[in-house]
Formats: C-alpha cells, sequence, structure tokens
C-alpha cells in the first residue's frame, strides 16, 4: 500500500523535480531509472545489433553517466532529449571502438508508430500489420546509422524536429533535411531489397 | 516492478557504491563553459589582430613603388602579400567556430552561419584595431623581439632585401668621405649607397635622409659593397622596429622611435645628408 503511494507520487513528478531528488539522495536515482529503462533499451537495440545482455550494458554505462552528469543537466533542455542525447552518443562512442558501424535489431515498434512511419513515408498502405512492421524494421537495419537514427527518432521515439536537434545536436533545419533523405533512401532500400508492404 | 528490473537496479546501486560515484559538482561544468567561451573570445581577439596586422602591412606596401621594380603587379602582389597574417586569422576563425559550436546552444547555429559571423565579427572588430593604431604597434614589437621576422610576419622585408635582384633595405649609419650613404642591409652587411654623379638618374622620394633612418632603395650592385642608387624612399611604416635591433659589427643599436634614431655612442658622421645632394 505504501509502496503504491510513493509509485503514484512518482509518476506525478516531472522529470526535472526527480533530477532534483536524485541529486539530494542517491536511491532516488532509480525513478529516473525506472521511468527510462524500457524506452531506452528499445531505443539503442533499434539502434545497434546488441542482443539484450549488450544492451543492458550500454545502459548501465548509461545510466552512470547520467548519474555523473546530473548537474550538467541544462533546463533549458527537456530531460529526455538530454538522456536520449547521452544514448545516441554512447551508441556512438561504443560502436567506435568496436569499430564496428551500428545496426538496427529488430525490436517489435507499436501498431501506431508503424503506420505512422508508412504513412509519412507514402508505403502504400499494408493490409497485414505484422509484415508491414517487419519490414519497416528490416528497412531500416539497411539504412545508414545517421538515416536510420533521424528515422527511430521521429517516428518510433514519436521524437519532434527540435527535439532531435537537441539530441543529435545539429540544427534544426539539418534536422528536417537529414529526415527528408532518411525517407528518400529508405524508398530506395525498398525497391533494393524487394519487399512487399501487402500480404 | 519485475525482478529482472530490480535486478538492473540493484546492479546499478551496487556499481555506484562500489567506485564510489557522485555527480560531478556543478562548479566544474560552469567552469567549462566560461573556458569555452573565453578560449572564443581570446581567439576573436587574436583573429582580428592579425586582420590588424594584415591591413597595416598591406595598406603600407609601397604600391607606387612597385613599376620601379621590374615585377608585375602580381607578381608584387603575391611576393609583398603578408600570408602568415591571412593564415593566422583563418586559424582564429575557425578556433571562434569551434568554441561557439561547443557552447551549451552553439550546435542549433547552422555551420555558415557560423563561419560568417565570426568571419564578419574578426572583420569588424580587425578594422577598429587597425584604425586605432594596433596593427602597427603589433608589428613594431614583432620587429624589435620576433625570430625570422623578415621571412614570416612581414615579407616586404625580404622582398627588398634582396640586392642581387636591384632591390636594397637598410638603415643609415652614416656617410662616406666621398658624400655616399652607408647602409647596413638585415643581415648585417655594410653597403655604400653611390647616387647622383655616378648614376644621374637617383629620385629621391624623401625630404631629407639622416642616420639611422630605414630605406629602401631600387637600383644595382656595382662592386662588392657598393649599390649605384636609382630611387631612395624611406621604408614606410611597417619594419620599423625590425631597424631598431643592433646589427652593425660594433654593436650600434638604435634605440629609438622609427624614422628618428641616433645612436648612442656612433662615430660615424652625425649630421644629416642634405637633399640638395640628389635630383629628385
Amino acid at each position: 500500500m505504501a509502496e503504491e503511494k510513493i509509485a503514484l507520487n512518482v509518476a506525478e513528478k516531472s522529470d526535472e523535480e526527480l533530477v532534483n531528488l536524485a541529486l539530494k539522495n542517491r536511491d532516488d536515482f532509480l525513478y529516473l531509472v525506472d521511468r527510462y529503462k524500457n524506452r531506452l533499451t528499445a531505443y539503442i537495440r533499434r539502434l545497434t545489433k546488441a542482443s539484450p545482455e549488450d544492451a543492458e550494458d550500454i545502459l548501465q554505462e548509461i545510466f552512470i553517466k547520467v548519474y555523473l552528469n546530473l548537474n550538467e543537466f541544462d533546463r533549458d533542455l527537456k530531460f529526455s532529449s538530454w538522456i536520449y542525447r547521452i544514448t545516441h552518443n554512447q551508441v556512438i562512442s561504443r560502436h567506435r571502438r568496436l569499430k564496428a558501424r551500428p545496426e538496427g535489431y529488430a525490436v517489435d515498434i507499436d501498431d501506431a508508430a508503424a503506420r505512422r512511419l508508412a504513412s509519412d513515408i507514402d508505403i502504400a498502405a499494408a493490409t497485414d500489420l505484422t509484415i508491414l512492421k517487419e519490414n519497416i524494421l528490416k528497412v531500416l537495419s539497411y539504412l545508414v546509422p545517421k538515416y536510420r537514427e533521424v528515422l527511430v527518432l521521429r517516428f518510433l521515439e514519436e521524437k519532434s524536429y527540435e527535439e532531435i536537434a537537441d539530441i543529435i545536436k545539429k540544427p534544426a533545419g539539418t534536422v528536417a533535411s537529414t529526415i527528408s533523405k532518411a525517407k528518400v533512401e529508405f524508398h530506395r532500400e525498398l525497391k533494393k531489397s524487394g519487399l512487399k508492404f501487402h500480404s | 516492478m519485475d525482478n529482472m528490473d530490480k535486478d538492473f537496479n540493484q546492479k546499478l546501486l551496487n556499481k555506484i557504491e562500489e567506485k564510489h560515484l557522485a555527480p560531478k559538482p556543478r562548479w566544474r561544468f560552469l567552469l567549462k563553459n566560461w573556458v569555452i567561451w573565453i578560449a572564443g573570445i581570446l581567439a576573436l581577439l587574436l583573429g582580428a589582430m592579425a586582420v590588424a596586422v594584415f591591413l597595416y602591412l598591406f595598406r603600407h606596401n609601397d604600391w607606387a613603388l612597385r613599376a620601379s621594380t621590374d615585377k608585375g603587379f602580381w607578381e608584387f602582389f603575391f611576393l609583398t602579400l603578408p600570408y602568415f597574417w591571412l593564415v593566422f586569422f583563418g586559424l582564429f576563425v575557425f578556433i571562434v567556430y569551434y568554441n561557439f559550436k561547443h557552447t551549451k546552444k552553439g550546435y542549433l547555429y547552422p555551420l555558415p552561419f557560423v563561419i560568417i559571423g565570426g568571419l564578419l565579427a574578426c572583420l569588424f572588430l580587425g578594422l577598429v584595431f587597425y584604425k586605432v593604431g594596433l596593427g602597427r604597434i603589433i608589428d613594431d614589437v614583432l620587429g624589435r623581439r620576433m625570430p625570422l621576422y623578415g621571412e614570416i610576419f612581414n615579407p616586404q622585408i625580404d622582398f627588398w632585401s634582396a640586392p642581387e635582384e636591384g632591390r636594397l633595405a637598410g638603415v643609415v649609419v652614416g656617410a662616406t668621405e666621398g658624400g655616399d650613404l652607408v647602409l647596413l642591409d638585415p643581415s648585417g652587411k655594410e653597403w655604400e649607397v653611390a647616387f647622383m654623379e655616378q648614376v644621374g638618374e637617383v629620385r629621391l622620394m624623401m625630404p631629407e635622409i639622416g642616420v639611422g633612418m630605414p630605406l629602401k632603395i631600387i637600383g644595382e650592385v656595382s662592386e662588392k659593397n657598393n649599390f649605384q642608387a636609382k630611387v631612395i624612399r624611406p621604408l614606410g611604416a611597417p619594419g620599423h622596429g625590425f631597424f631598431t635591433r643592433p646589427r652593425s659589427p660594433a654593436g650600434v643599436r638604435f634605440d629609438c622611435r622609427p624614422g628618428d634614431c641616433r645612436p648612442p655612442d656612433f662615430s660615424g658622421p652625425q649630421s644629416y645628408l642634405r637633399p640638395h645632394r640628389f635630383v629628385n
């Protein structure tokens, strides 16, 4: 009962309030961990071919980095943009260390995200959602990381252009043009792969 | 919360505890931001100084004298262009750009905006510095102290130090019994510069010549240490600091303002050489 009350209380708190709590009490950092753990795991696995175990290792590195740099968090920025930025940098630096190119891994996407992506990229609507989602993930994995990343952030993580600009640290205009090129690339890869979006 | 989540959280807390990790203090991040801004502003000021010196050297390049040399316009232009200051300027514009991009919100600005902004800020400030005379001060200080000044900082010195090609620069250290100028060039070599009677067509482009005055001369080498002058002109503003360096074998030091030098213990002729000795 008491645990439920605390959980309810925490759910009402903003990210910024949780940051303040974490700065005062180390254990309260876990509230932020719980809030972002699943989202970031999915994001990591959409950007990389990390196994669940590797993704967990990366996630641990990320949360340690977040914890160490809590005082650097700029309140002008959304906390989610800041934590996604750290994740983005960590994934890139890990792959640099391993000298491997990040490759997308098939993590399931929800129906709405699949439909949104299909509609925005102007793919003929599929009757079978399972095929649509599978093929979207396949084509995404064929894309070069910079294109895959913006499409993942835009359509699967549902970030605005401004948020993406804050995450990948590029001007909003560059983000818009990268997304536009990424859509063209998506079409090209789709044609090349011969995948069909109809059942 | 399921067990896997609890495991992850516990592992994370254990790691934080084992390694005694704690959030880095806020002042470190504030300091980092300040360092980025201060380094950027310093780079902007240095870039502007480079512009001021460049303008000063370029403006006082004695373009009118080019016609008396054997060099075409572009050859003269490229031989006397102060490349060092251009490179220095480019380098500091890059540092301004780099630092600005690494400020908190710097990434939001597109590359051309930051580069053009940095360029314009450096140019504008450089023009202000030039107008208040900073270009001259920097050139004088470097001229007095920096090694390879003539080769790197002020290529005009190098250009005018080519007696075999008919260009001689140096400082007047006296006159011979016959009334010829004695000139000390940047390498420390003394030249007797003959004019008028011998050449018959010297153009003296200055009111009078005095000891300690830096000159540039167009003519030709007649003997080992003799130079036949066709045109004599004061060196112009850039490089004056350079010619106050001690160079003569006797260690005469021209510790004075440019154009107003008297060697303190100079034993040669002290009097000014009067302009009536030359044909204008």
